[in-house]
C-alpha cells in the first residue's frame, strides 16, 4: 500500500460487479458510424474525404489541424454519405475490409518514425480528456520526464473497462508502457492500481516477474493502493504514488512525470506492433435497463441506441443513458450521439439506480464540501462567486485548479449541483478571454490600418513636393510665390528618431517572443511591429518633405 | 522665551527647508520631464474595455477616439457593440453613474458576408473596413476574411449593389457552452445511494 496520501476524497458505491463479470466481448459491426470531427482536445480534425468515396476500416478520413489536433480513421469499410460542419457519416458495407499500416518493431525503429506512426493512427489518450498521444510522447523535448504512471485507478463507480483491459491484455499494456517509456525517456514505470481489481492486479503480478527476468528498458513497479474517490485524477494519483504535487496550472510533466491509460498505451502498441489505426475500444455497457451488462470492443462512431440495442435494454425501465461514470459523466440528450474515442462506459440507468436530484436548498456553510476537496480549494466560497459572476474573485481562488470531480456536489447536504456551477463559469471566463484576444487583435490591425492610411498620405505629399521643386527649378521665374510654410525640421526630426526606436523595441519584443514560445503564432506581434514600421515611414516621408520645402526656399 | 531662542537657529530652519523643497522641486520637475508617459494611460485603460469593433456607432472613427472623447467627458452609454457590460465596467472603473445604452444593443454576433456572385469589384467596402479584413482588387471580387471582421456593419452601407449581408457568426465546435437542463445528472447520480 501507498504511504503517501491526496487529500479529501470519497467513498461511494463502487457498484463495478455489474459489468465486470463477463468477459471482454466484441459488439456487432455497425451499420453506420457517425464520426465527430473533434473527438480530442484541440482542433477539429478537417474532412479529406468526398461523399461517396468508398473507404476501408482504417482509411483516414480526416486529417488534424495544427498541432493540438488528431486524425480520425473510418472504422468499418463502406462508403462515405455525409459529410457536415462536424460529422463524417459512413454507410457500411457489412464486410469489414482493413486497409492496416506496415507493422513496426518499436524497440529498433526510430523515435521519429513511431512519432509519426502514433501521429498517423489518430492516436489520443482514451482516458477521457483526449489529448493527442503524439504530443505528450514528446514532452521530453521540453522536459525532463524520468517515470511514466499507467493510470489504471478507474476510481469512478460503474466503469470497469481498464479493468477488463488488463485482465485480458496485462501484457501487450506493459509493452506499450515500455514504447512510450522509451519515447519520452522514462527510466521507470508504476501501474497504479486501486485495490477492488483483483483480477487484473494478479494478471499485472504474474507478468511482474516475468518481466524483471528479461532487463527491460524501464523498470516496472505495482503499486496497489486504497479505493478512494477520486485517485484515478492525474494530479491525485501522482502525489499518491510518487508524493509529488503538480503545481497550480501546471502539468505533470513539470515535476517529470507523465500519466497513461492502460487502453491508450494497448491501442499506442497495436498502432506501432501491428499498424492498427485507433478505430475501436473498450466501452463499459452497464446500468440497471441493460440486459447484458459488461464491457465491449465497439467500434468508434457506433450510435449509441443502436448499441444499446445490440446489447439489449429494457425501453420501459430506461431513465437515462449517462456518458462516462456517475460522478464526472453527462447524459445524453440524444440517443443518437455516436461513441466517441473517450467514451469509457454508458450506464442505461433505471429512474430508481439514478433519481432526479431534490431540489436545491440554500447553503448552510456545513463545510463537508471543502473537507472532501482533493484539490484542497474552497467548494463554498466558489459557489458564492460563481452565482455572483465574480470572475476576478473565481481566478483568485484557483478555479481553474477545480478537476470537477463532484465531491462537492456528492456531499453537499443541499443538494447544491456545484460542479456544475464551476463548469459554466469556467466557460464563461474562458469565452471572455476568447473575446478580450479578439478585441486585442481587431485593436492592432486598426491602429496598423491608421498607420497606414496616415503614411500614404504623407507620401503622396512629399511626392507633391518633389514635383513641385522639380517645375520650380525648371522654371525660374517662379521665385517668391513659395507659400508653403516650412515645418519645424528639429521637431520632425526627433518624431522620426522617436518611431525608429518604437520599430527596434518592437523588433525585440517580437524577437523575445519568437525564442520563448517559437510554436506559437505571434501575429499581433507582427501587426505592432508593421504598425511601427509604418509610422517610421511616415515620419521619414513627412520629414523628406519639409527638407524639400526648406531647401527650396532657401535656393532661391 | 527660552535663552536658547537664537536668530541663526530659525533661519538655519528655514534656509534648509527651502533648499530641500527646491532640491525635490527640481528633482521631481526633472523627473516629470525625463519619464513623462506618451500617452494619458487612463485613455489605454478606457481603450482597452472597449469592444474594438472600430464600427463607429458612438460617433467617433474608432473605439480609440471615443476613448479620447470620454476621458474628455463624453457619455459612456454610447457603444452599442459592448452592451451594457461595456457601460457597467466603465462606470465602475471612471466612478461615473450607469446609464442605460444609447441605441439599440446588438442582437447577436454578426460577420459580413459578401455575395461573390454580385460583386463589380468596386473596392468601396475594402476602404470602409476598419481592420483590413476584406481582400480584393479593383474589377475583381472582393471577399470577407471571417476570422478578422469585427461585425462592425460599415462595409454594408458604401456597397453600390447591395452584395453584403450580415450572418450570424459561426461559432467552433470548441466554445460550447453547457446545456443547464432541469434534470441535474451530476447529483441525480448521488442521490440514494
Amino acid at each position: 500500500m501507498s504511504a503517501y496520501e491526496f487529500p479529501g476524497g470519497i467513498y461511494p458505491p463502487e457498484r463495478k460487479e455489474r459489468s465486470n463479470q463477463a468477459p471482454l466481448r466484441t459488439a456487432p459491426l455497425p451499420k453506420v458510424v457517425m464520426l465527430p470531427l473533434s473527438q480530442h482536445t484541440g482542433k477539429a480534425a478537417l474532412p479529406c474525404v468526398n461523399v461517396g468515396d468508398a473507404v476501408k476500416t482504417g482509411t483516414l478520413v480526416a486529417r488534424r489541424d495544427g498541432m493540438v489536433s488528431a486524425n480520425v480513421h473510418a472504422s468499418i469499410s463502406g462508403t462515405v454519405i455525409e459529410i457536415t460542419d462536424s460529422v463524417i457519416i459512413i454507410q457500411g458495407d457489412g464486410e469489414d475490409r482493413w486497409a492496416t499500416l506496415p507493422p513496426l518493431d518499436w524497440r529498433t525503429a526510430e523515435r521519429d518514425t513511431l512519432l509519426q506512426r502514433l501521429d498517423d493512427s489518430g492516436l489520443i489518450g482514451l482516458g477521457g480528456a483526449g489529448f493527442p498521444t503524439y504530443i505528450k510522447a514528446q514532452v521530453n523535448e521540453h522536459h525532463a520526464i524520468d517515470t511514466l504512471v499507467v493510470n489504471a485507478a478507474e476510481c469512478e463507480p460503474y466503469i470497469t473497462a481498464d479493468d477488463l483491459t488488463l485482465r485480458h491484455y496485462a501484457a501487450d499494456v506493459l509493452e506499450g508502457a515500455q514504447l512510450l517509456a522509451r519515447l519520452c525517456g522514462a527510466t521507470h514505470i508504476i501501474v497504479g492500481v486501486e485495490d477492488n481489481k483483483p483480477e487484473a492486479i494478479q494478471a499485472l503480478q504474474a507478468l511482474l516477474t516475468v518481466i524483471a527476468d528479461s532487463e527491460p528498458l524501464a523498470s516496472v513497479t505495482l503499486k496497489i493502493i486504497e479505493t478512494r474517490y477520486p485517485s484515478g485524477g492525474e494530479r491525485q494519483l501522482i502525489k499518491k504514488l510518487l508524493n509529488r504535487e503538480v503545481p497550480s496550472g501546471g502539468l505533470p510533466a513539470d515535476i517529470g512525470v507523465l500519466c497513461h491509460n492502460p487502453g491508450t498505451l494497448l491501442a499506442a502498441l497495436q498502432a506501432v506492433r501491428d499498424g492498427l489505426p485507433l478505430v475501436a475500444r473498450v466501452v463499459t455497457l452497464t446500468g440497471d435497463a441493460i440486459t447484458q451488462p459488461g464491457n465491449y470492443w465497439v467500434r468508434v462512431g457506433t450510435s449509441v441506441d443502436a448499441l444499446l440495442a445490440q446489447v439489449g435494454v429494457d425501453d420501459e425501465q430506461l431513465h437515462q443513458v449517462v456518458v462516462g461514470g456517475p460522478m464526472m459523466g453527462t447524459p445524453l440528450t440524444s440517443l443518437e450521439a455516436p461513441v466517441t474515442k473517450t467514451t469509457n462506459c454508458l450506464i442505461a440507468a433505471t429512474k430508481e439506480e439514478l433519481p432526479p436530484a431534490p431540489a436545491e436548498a440554500p447553503c448552510i456553510r456545513c463545510g463537508a464540501c471543502e473537507s472532501v476537496c482533493p484539490a484542497q480549494l474552497l467548494p463554498q466560497q466558489l459557489h458564492w462567486y460563481a452565482r455572483a459572476e465574480n470572475d476576478a474573485a473565481l481566478e483568485a481562488h484557483h478555479l481553474f485548479d477545480c478537476i470537477e470531480c463532484g465531491a462537492c456536489s456528492y456531499v453537499c447536504p443541499s443538494a447544491i449541483p456545484l460542479v456544475q456551477d464551476y463548469r459554466s463559469s469556467k466557460q464563461r471566463i474562458r469565452h471572455k478571454r476568447i473575446e478580450t484576444a479578439k478585441a486585442e487583435h481587431a485593436k492592432h490591425r486598426f491602429e496598423f490600418r491608421q498607420a497606414r492610411l496616415v503614411r500614404e498620405e504623407a507620401e503622396k505629399k512629399a511626392r507633391r513636393q518633389a514635383r513641385l521643386a522639380q517645375q520650380q527649378s525648371a522654371s525660374s521665374d517662379a521665385t517668391g510665390t513659395q507659400t508653403a510654410p516650412v515645418a519645424d525640421l528639429r521637431s520632425l526630426r526627433i518624431a522620426q528618431t522617436a518611431a525608429k526606436a518604437a520599430v527596434r523595441k518592437a523588433e525585440k519584443v517580437l524577437a523575445r517572443a519568437a525564442a520563448q514560445d517559437p510554436q506559437q503564432r505571434h501575429d499581433d506581434l507582427e501587426t505592432q511591429l508593421a504598425t511601427a514600421q509604418e509610422n517610421l515611414k511616415a515620419a521619414e516621408a513627412r520629414l523628406a518633405d519639409a527638407r524639400a520645402a526648406s531647401e527650396q526656399k532657401e535656393a532661391p | 522665551m527660552s535663552d536658547s531662542f537664537s536668530w541663526w537657529g530659525v533661519l538655519s530652519a528655514v534656509g534648509v527647508l527651502t533648499g530641500l523643497g527646491i532640491t525635490f522641486g527640481a528633482l521631481l520637475g526633472m523627473a516629470s520631464a525625463r519619464f513623462k508617459g506618451e500617452e494619458n494611460p487612463l485613455v489605454e485603460k478606457i481603450d482597452a474595455l472597449l469592444p474594438q469593433t472600430q464600427c463607429g456607432q458612438c460617433g467617433y472613427p474608432g473605439c480609440r477616439p471615443y476613448a479620447e472623447a470620454i476621458n474628455q467627458g463624453d457619455a459612456i452609454n454610447k457603444c452599442p457593440p459592448g452592451g451594457e457590460a461595456t457601460i457597467l465596467a466603465l462606470a465602475d472603473m471612471l466612478g461615473r453613474d450607469p446609464a442605460p445604452l444609447d441605441g439599440e444593443a446588438a442582437s447577436e454576433d454578426t460577420v459580413a458576408y459578401i455575395r461573390e456572385a454580385e460583386c463589380i469589384g468596386c473596392t468601396k467596402c475594402i476602404q470602409a473596413c476598419p481592420v483590413d479584413a476584406i481582400i480584393g482588387a479593383a474589377k475583381q471580387m472582393h471577399t470577407v476574411i471571417e476570422d478578422e471582421c469585427t461585425g462592425c456593419d460599415l462595409c454594408v452601407a458604401p456597397c453600390p449593389v447591395d452584395c453584403i449581408d450580415m450572418l450570424p457568426r459561426r461559432k467552433p465546435l470548441t466554445q460550447w457552452e453547457p446545456i443547464v437542463s432541469d434534470r441535474q445528472p451530476l447529483r441525480s447520480a448521488h442521490v440514494g445511494l
